[in-house]
């Protein structure tokens, strides 16, 4: 499991936006870059994001080779009601990783 | 411009045994605050050393990973320079 | 029209200038404008040292200051070391350059055939939101802000936590954010042993790491963390009053926060025009000339130096290579292409030292790292190694500081 970071605010007033901000620790390997050997390290990398909000899609990302190590994201989101929070990472090699976080709208 | 501004202060500046590479930052250790002051040493005590410290012989803590920087003829040269006293 | 004009300007000057020495102006008397007036005075240049301050703090050792281990009178030059070589000092502030003249700050002019400038740095606390550097110093500069560092620290009560954050590259003094995690976790360790150091980082890597990573897991556990960019290190605001910060992915409350601004070229550097965008100055890696205003040369942390990292170390070995070059300039010679070292001490406790070294040559316009040469200390060396290196530090800095204040 990657080290995720997730910021935003635990409660909000219906109709605020709020802030999200995420990081995921990921090397990004371009798929470019030559190793010591000569040999080319094989691509490794996020490839797409997606943030759901009481499951409907609020946010998504594609991400590609230039994307720095460590990819921080972040993005607004106006608040309908109290609910999850689901941040998905996927990328090469199988690599899929979600975490959530609730929020209450008052 | 700059060639002319330099000719006209031609006179008035003797000039001096320029240091060769890389030997004037050797006074920022070595210049009698605790360390092996150069100046007065024999030339061949300090090129010895520093050469030494290059193939990997001795036990420096710093001068190794300094002499490495340096060709056999830079090292000599500067240890003529900073042998000198002035 | 304008290049003739100066064509002329020197032709009529040439017969005056001939009898006298050439004349250098040297703005700035730390490390790097003290040593480049005494280098130059030997050489047989009239040299005018113009510094604001009458006497000078140095940075080097100044955590030492922080953490109690030295005072700060160890840390003060004067220049009447320079005065009695016959080297003239003008205390005060220089308000800008014009063409072949100072202008200091009451207005008084100082002309000059070659100017050497040693701004050091400007902090911009103003860049972090809510900073307020009275009550979260940065002690970035040696002076009050370090003694004010050193009494919150001596009145925080035990077990509260000290919150130091480290701004991203470049910045002066790679490796002492470092340092001064470790001495402050030493104080902690040795006076308030219930209290935690948190270490905030705007860079996922730092200088000398791995040698501090080692001694900080032996001789500080549990007691000094850090925190890089990618676990959230970043600081984005803070609360000075209610001493908050606050990172990109959560808060801290500190009983002790010292905040370490990003950086630019000192406030003489940007008012002469010798800074481009990064706010640093770009030089010619031989001559230390602007790239940005002939006849001006520039030393010292604010200049962009390649791989040579912003030392004191580096500022003494710059100024007496710009020396050697400005001499040659004015006698209409080419200066020849240099090499320089640079050799950075760091204390971990007392007697417990490493070090990273560098060789330097110019390629491509900036100063290379010689490759093979340099690096850091032999980690997991023993005890009397790194005993060793303490003692060599406090060798450097007695050298350097004679060689540059006499």
């Amino acid at each position: 499991m990657a080290r995720a970071l997730i910021n935003l605010p635990r409660t909000a007033r219906r109709g605020e936006v709020i802030e999200i901000r995420t990081l995921i620790q990921h090397v990004m390997e371009t798929g470019y870059r030559p190793r010591a050997d000569g040999s080319v390290a094989p691509r490794d990398i996020i490839t797409h994001f997606t943030c759901l909000y009481n499951n409907e899609e609020v946010f998504s990302v594609e991400l590609a080779p230039a994307i720095a190590a460590n990819p921080f994201l972040s993005f607004s989101l106006v608040t309908a009601e109290s609910g999850i929070l689901a941040f998905t990472w996927t990328g090469d090699n199988g690599f899929e990783q979600t975490e959530t976080r609730s929020l209450t709208v008052t | 411009m700059r060639i002319f501004a330099g000719l006209s202060l031609l006179a008035a500046l003797p000039a001096a045994a320029a240091p060769p590479p890389g030997a004037s930052s050797c006074a920022g250790c070595h210049g009698g605050g605790g360390m092996p002051a150069l100046a007065g040493q024999p030339v061949e005590a300090i090129a010895g050393a520093m050469l030494a410290y290059k193939a990997g012989q001795g036990s420096p803590t710093v001068m190794d990973r300094i002499a490495r920087g340096f060709s056999e003829e830079e090292i000599r040269a500067i240890a003529a320079w900073v042998a000198a006293p002035r | 029209m304008r290049r003739r004009a100066l064509l002329g300007a020197a032709l009529l000057a040439a017969p005056a200038l001939a009898q006298a020495a050439p004349k250098v102006v040297v703005i700035g008397g730390g490390f790097g404008g003290a040593t480049a007036a005494r280098a130059l005075h030997r050489l047989g240049v009239s040299v005018t040292l113009v510094e604001r301050d009458a006497t000078y703090l140095s940075c080097p050792f100044s955590n030492a200051v922080i953490a109690g281990l030295r005072e700060m009178e160890a840390q003060r030059f004067g220049y009447d070391g320079l005065r009695r070589e016959g080297i003239a000092v003008v205390v005060q502030a220089a308000r800008t350059v014009e063409e072949r003249r100072v202008v200091l700050a009451d207005g008084a002019t100082l002309p000059f055939d070659r100017l050497v400038m040693a701004p050091g740095i400007a902090l911009h606390p103003d860049a972090i939101p809510g900073l307020d550097t009275e009550a979260m110093p940065h002690a970035w500069r040696a002076g009050p802000q370090t003694l004010l560092l050193r009494r919150q620290l001596e009145a925080m009560e035990d077990g509260g936590l000290v919150v130091l954050s480290a701004p991203a590259n470049p910045y002066r003094c790679p490796p002492g954010p470092y340092e001064r995690a470790s001495l402050i976790a030493h104080y902690l360790k040795t006076h308030k042993p219930r209290s935690k150091l948190i270490l905030l980082d705007a860079k996922d890597a730092f200088s000398k790491q791995r040698l501090f990573e080692e001694a900080w897991a032996a001789l500080y556990p549990g007691l000094l963390e850090w925190v890089p960019l990618s676990s959230g290190g970043k600081v984005v605001e803070v609360d000075a009053a209610a001493r908050v910060v606050r990172t990109e992915f959560g808060e801290h409350q500190a009983a002790v926060a010292n905040i370490i601004p990003p950086q630019s070229a000192g406030r003489i550097a940007q008012a002469a025009g010798l800074t481009d965008r990064s706010g640093w100055c770009a030089v010619d890696p031989v001559s230390f000339e602007s790239r940005l205003r002939p006849g001006i040369h520039l030393i010292g942390d604010a200049i962009i130096a390649g791989a040579m990292p912003k030392s004191a170390f580096a500022a003494n070995a710059q100024a007496r290579v710009c020396a050697e070059a400005v001499a040659a300039l004015l006698r209409g010679e080419a200066p020849a292409p240099p090499k320089l070292i640079n050799t950075c001490y760091s204390l971990l406790e007392p007697g417990y030292g490493i070090s990273i070294a560098g060789v330097y040559q110019p390629k491509d316009g900036l100063l290379a790292d010689v490759p093979g040469a340099g690096g850091v200390s032999k980690p997991g060396a023993p005890t009397a190694v790194r005993a060793a290196e303490a003692g060599y530090a406090e060798d450097w800095f007695r050298t350097v500081t004679a060689d540059a204040f006499g």
